[in-house]
């Protein structure tokens, strides 16, 4: 599927399921993510990882409803879903399109500035390097005696400074590299909607439509 | 083929009290098209800076040419169209990140491709042909994060090649690249230079190894009010200070059954991503001695120093004083190992140099040592008119010298120095180098030093260390 | 100092990169948040460990609202923030890019009121009053905040006032100070 409209229906379904409380609809919903997600062959721990780590906030939210309100256990049923529907429809999305795919598809498709587009591609693309500058942040803190916490401004501030010079180093590069805001540019990889992508955009959307009125309905 | 002639030039960063001192002042030179030029002068002199108004990055990002003008071929930069100007200069930087947008190498040179809006049927023979010309046709698809520092700038000379610019600009690009791979690149530039008749600008500390490759040495001065070409004679006396002297018949002693280790490896294994750089059944370093690690580019010496510094993990034994650093608190290892950062900004964690000094002091292990000393010291690294300067805007040398002497300060039992002499003109290394020496014996510290380059060295270190094929070993010889 | 409504590819990568610093930041004491859940949800308060946490959340806003002063910048900067955790696998998955905008937005209206004028302590506050207040809103609806007992509910919104207040208010005016000095940021207004 076409990367814009894989985003683009995955934030509608979260948005639609958030207004909404239909539980076998969620569940309904997780499955499918998960069935999606499998299909990238996701390695053993990413699975794990994937089902404890909503674990916490959902139950956390069920056991409130049932103890801090009277609404009863359908809804604590439908919140548990809900969270597990969002991570797995969103985790579907994003295990299966790389960022730099997105990113092209949202320039050619969505036609937003290629500006945004590979300003955000740049900076994403540092991630590893930005994991391992706030370890060296704290380290080069200890390192002068004095311990830098999460309540500390120095540490947002070096991380602000890092990334000011780091912004700074990147956009002159990319524009010694003939990047040019205004200027059009060609696509080597050509990222094409096709008409079955609407199909699945529209089909989809209709599907939970019907599911939701008619669990709605019972 | 191009001619850079900087006409007149000056060139103001403004300070928030608006105030515009002059970084650059009335500059005039001509870089001879299809010529290989050397660009040299103290740190902090200006060369970055006029590097980066001739390739048009400024004033678009920073400061203002308060006077004059630079014209490439007789238009000036100004007037080339943003999406012409790749075609015409491009710039390879002297820090090897944080200098791609892509993730992987042959996705870097397409982007470049794309935005000269090439053809997308001409893209590949294109980046098949720049990566073969720099001999990296192995790294095409690796992941940019994963190349060592050495394989970047060679990325960055393919991308440049890709785009076929008349006019290539390198600011010290050799900063931390091996002898070998800076040998490779130069004799490439000189074959650009040569059968494609590029105009090359360059701008290097350490004039080691230029002499046979460039036709004119620039040399702009300090205070950046004057750009000379030196003549024939002048320039190769000044080459000749930087005949690397004969560093091979350099011997250094081998440590003793007396010295006592204050680091020991035991089957230790370091990996990065799926490489295995270090495995090692034994090794020390040892106690109130100096030691030089050297090893190619990516052998893992920085990933080494990190382990030691709990930055990176490892698996086997790494103990410092009989302590497993990986189980040690943050707090109690810092307080007996430091890492001298290969980049100076990771460093500093206050706004001005006098504050920078202040915190070191207040926390030093040996304050009153330092006390008396740290003005003369100051005056000696040309750094004590800079108190109030915020450390941010320092010049590349400058930020190293401040760096490295604020941590001398902190007098920390064993400090890790990750490539520390990169950026220093000829003096600073020798005053640095001095200051390293005298505190070293004072505080009785240890210390590792990384380094690529080698000048003057003998005279700093007791051992010498080599990393080559993932095994540490002391050898006796310097070079 | 005169700044413009444009965006240029420095700004974007910027904020993209604060946003992901400050992803990363907070992921570092994800483990917190984790711990703080797991102790509370037994007595039915495990969403209070949201509440408590929310200030380091959304500290990215106002921060890019004060660095860019610029219209939007607050929203972008939460959103790109967001689409980034979301990448990262986050424990909100898709929602998170929802929330991404809604915080966003939120801590823009303080910027927004004044009109884009201000740059002080009272638009910080402002802003910080109004992504509590927007939040709030929307966990109500996401995460079944309407259902609770008028007590908790009140207990709640206090502890994410105080919460954002110390984070995305007098921790970012520190940052921003700190900042201010560098003069770093002047490049900002081409
Ligand atoms: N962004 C900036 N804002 C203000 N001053 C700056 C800025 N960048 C550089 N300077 C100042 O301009 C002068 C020239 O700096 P530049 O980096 O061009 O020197 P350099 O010759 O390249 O030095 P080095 O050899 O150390 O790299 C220095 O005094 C530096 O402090
Ligand atoms: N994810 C990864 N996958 C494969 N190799 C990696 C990965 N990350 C790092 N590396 C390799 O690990 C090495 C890191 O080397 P390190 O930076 O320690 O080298 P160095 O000896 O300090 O080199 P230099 O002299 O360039 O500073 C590089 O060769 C790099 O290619
Ligand atoms: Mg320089
Ligand atoms: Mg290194």
């Amino acid at each position: 599927m076409n990367p814009s409209f894989k985003f683009l229906l995955a934030v509608l379904i979260a948005l639609e399921i958030s207004f909404t409380s239909t539980w076998i609809v969620n569940l309904a919903l997780a499955v499918i993510g998960l069935l999606l997600i499998l299909t990238s062959r996701p390695t053993f721990k990413r699975l794990i990882l994937l089902f404890f780590v909503p674990l916490i906030p959902a139950s956390a939210l069920a056991v409130a409803i049932l103890l801090q309100s009277n609404a009863g256990i359908h809804f604590a049923l439908v919140l548990f879903t809900r969270i597990y529907a969002y991570v797995f429809v969103g985790s579907a999305a994003t295990l299966t399109t790389t960022v730099s795919d997105l990113v092209m598809s949202l320039e050619q498709n969505a036609h937003i500035p290629s500006k945004f587009a590979y300003g955000f591609l740049g900076a994403f693309n540092l991630l590893p390097k930005i994991v391992s500058e706030v370890n060296i942040i704290r380290a080069a803190g200890n390192m002068r005696g004095q311990a830098l916490h999460i309540w500390s401004p120095q540490l947002y501030f070096k991380a602000i400074l890092a990334s000011l010079d780091w912004s700074e180093n990147l956009a002159e590069a990319m524009t010694s590299h003939g990047f040019s805001e205004e200027a059009p540019r060609t696509y080597f990889k050509r990222i094409r909607v096709r008409w079955w992508d609407w199909l699945v955009l529209i089909g989809s959307l209709v599907l939970l439509q019907v599911a939701l009125f008619g669990f709605h309905l019972q | 083929m191009a001619t850079i002639a900087v006409n007149h030039l000056s060139f103001s960063y403004p300070t928030e009290d608006g105030q515009k001192p002059l970084t650059l002042n009335d500059l005039s030179a001509t870089f001879p098209s299809g010529g290989f030029s050397l660009l040299t002068g103290p740190s902090g002199s200006g060369k970055s800076t006029l590097m980066k108004i001739i390739s048009g990055l400024y004033p678009k990002f920073s400061g203002v040419i308060t006077a004059g003008e630079v014209r490439l071929n007789d238009t000036k930069i100004s007037d080339i169209p943003e999406s012409d100007r790749g075609q015409l200069v491009a710039m390879m930087f002297q820090n090897p990140n944080q200098q791609f947008a892509m993730d992987t190498v042959e996705r870097e040179l397409i982007f470049a491709l794309e935005n000269q809006q090439v053809a997308p049927d001409h893209m590949m023979a294109r980046v098949d042909r720049a990566l073969d010309y720099v001999e990296i046709t192995d790294l095409r698809h690796r992941q940019l994060n994963s190349l060592s520092g050495g394989e970047k700038q060679k990325v960055a000379l393919a991308v440049i090649i890709a785009m076929r610019a008349d006019t290539i600009l390198l600011d010290e690009p050799f900063a931390s690249v091996d002898p070998v791979a800076r040998q490779l690149l130069l004799s490439k530039l000189s074959r650009l230079q040569r059968e494609e008749h590029k105009t090359i600008l360059i701008s290097d500390h350490d004039l080691e190894d230029y002499d046979q490759y460039i036709d004119h040495l620039f040399v702009l001065n300090g205070t950046g009010d004057s750009l000379t070409l030196l003549d024939q004679k002048a320039a190769q006396q000044k080459m000749a200070a930087f005949q690397r002297q004969d560093t091979s018949n350099k011997q250094l002693q081998l440590p003793t059954t007396t010295d006592q280790a204050v680091i020991a490896a035991h089957q230790l294994t370091l990996t990065a991503g799926n490489a295995t750089l270090i495995s090692q059944p034994a090794m020390n370093f040892f106690k109130h001695h100096i030691t030089l690690l050297t090893g190619a580019n990516g052998t893992g010496k920085s990933t080494l120093l990190l382990a030691i510094s709990k930055l990176h993990q490892y698996s086997g034994s790494l103990l410092l004083n009989q302590n497993e650093v990986a189980k040690m608190h943050r707090k109690q290892l810092y307080q007996q190992v430091a890492l001298i950062f290969q980049d100076a900004d990771q460093q500093f964690l206050n706004v001005t140099v006098a504050e920078e000094l202040a915190l070191s002091l207040k926390n030093s292990q040996q304050p009153t040592y330092f006390m008396d000393r740290i003005p003369g010291f100051l005056k000696q690294l040309h750094l004590e008119q800079l108190q109030d300067h915020v450390v941010y805007t320092l010049s590349g040398g400058q930020k190293k010298k401040l760096q490295i002497l604020e941590m001398l300060i902190m007098a920390t039992p064993v400090e890790l120095f990750d490539e520390p002499f990169t950026g220093l003109d000829f003096t600073s290394l020798q005053t640095v180098m001095a200051i390293m020496k005298t505190v070293a014996h004072d505080c009785q510290q240890t210390m590792v030093i990384v380094s690529h380059q080698l000048f003057g060295l003998d005279a700093l270190v007791d051992y010498h260390v080599t990393l080559k094929n993932q095994q540490l070993q002391y050898v006796g010889g310097l070079a | 100092m005169k700044y413009s409504n444009a965006w240029h590819l420095r700004d974007i990568i910027l904020l993209t990169l604060i946003a992901i610093f400050f992803g990363v930041i907070y992921w570092i004491v994800g483990p917190v948040y984790n711990l703080l859940t797991v102790a509370l949800t037994p007595v039915g308060l495990g969403p209070a460990a949201n509440d408590i946490l929310m200030g380091i959340w959304v500290m990215a806003g106002p921060l890019s609202g004060y660095v860019f002063k610029k219209v939007g910048s607050a929203t972008l900067g939460e959103f790109l923030g967001s689409v980034v955790e979301m990448f990262l696998g986050g424990q909100w998955g898709a929602s998170t890019m929802i929330s991404g905008v809604v915080q966003g937005i939120a801590s823009e209206l303080g910027f927004t009121f004044t009109g884009y004028k201000r740059y002080d302590w009272f638009s910080l506050n402002l802003s910080v009053l109004t992504t509590t207040i927007v939040t709030f809103g929307w966990d109500m609806i996401r995460n079944g905040y309407a259902k609770y007992n008028i007590g908790l509910l009140i207990a709640l919104f206090v502890i994410r006032l105080i919460s954002t207040w110390i984070f995305a208010g007098v921790l970012t005016k520190a940052i921003v100070k700190l900042l201010d000095r560098t003069h770093l940021m002047q490049t900002q207004t081409r």
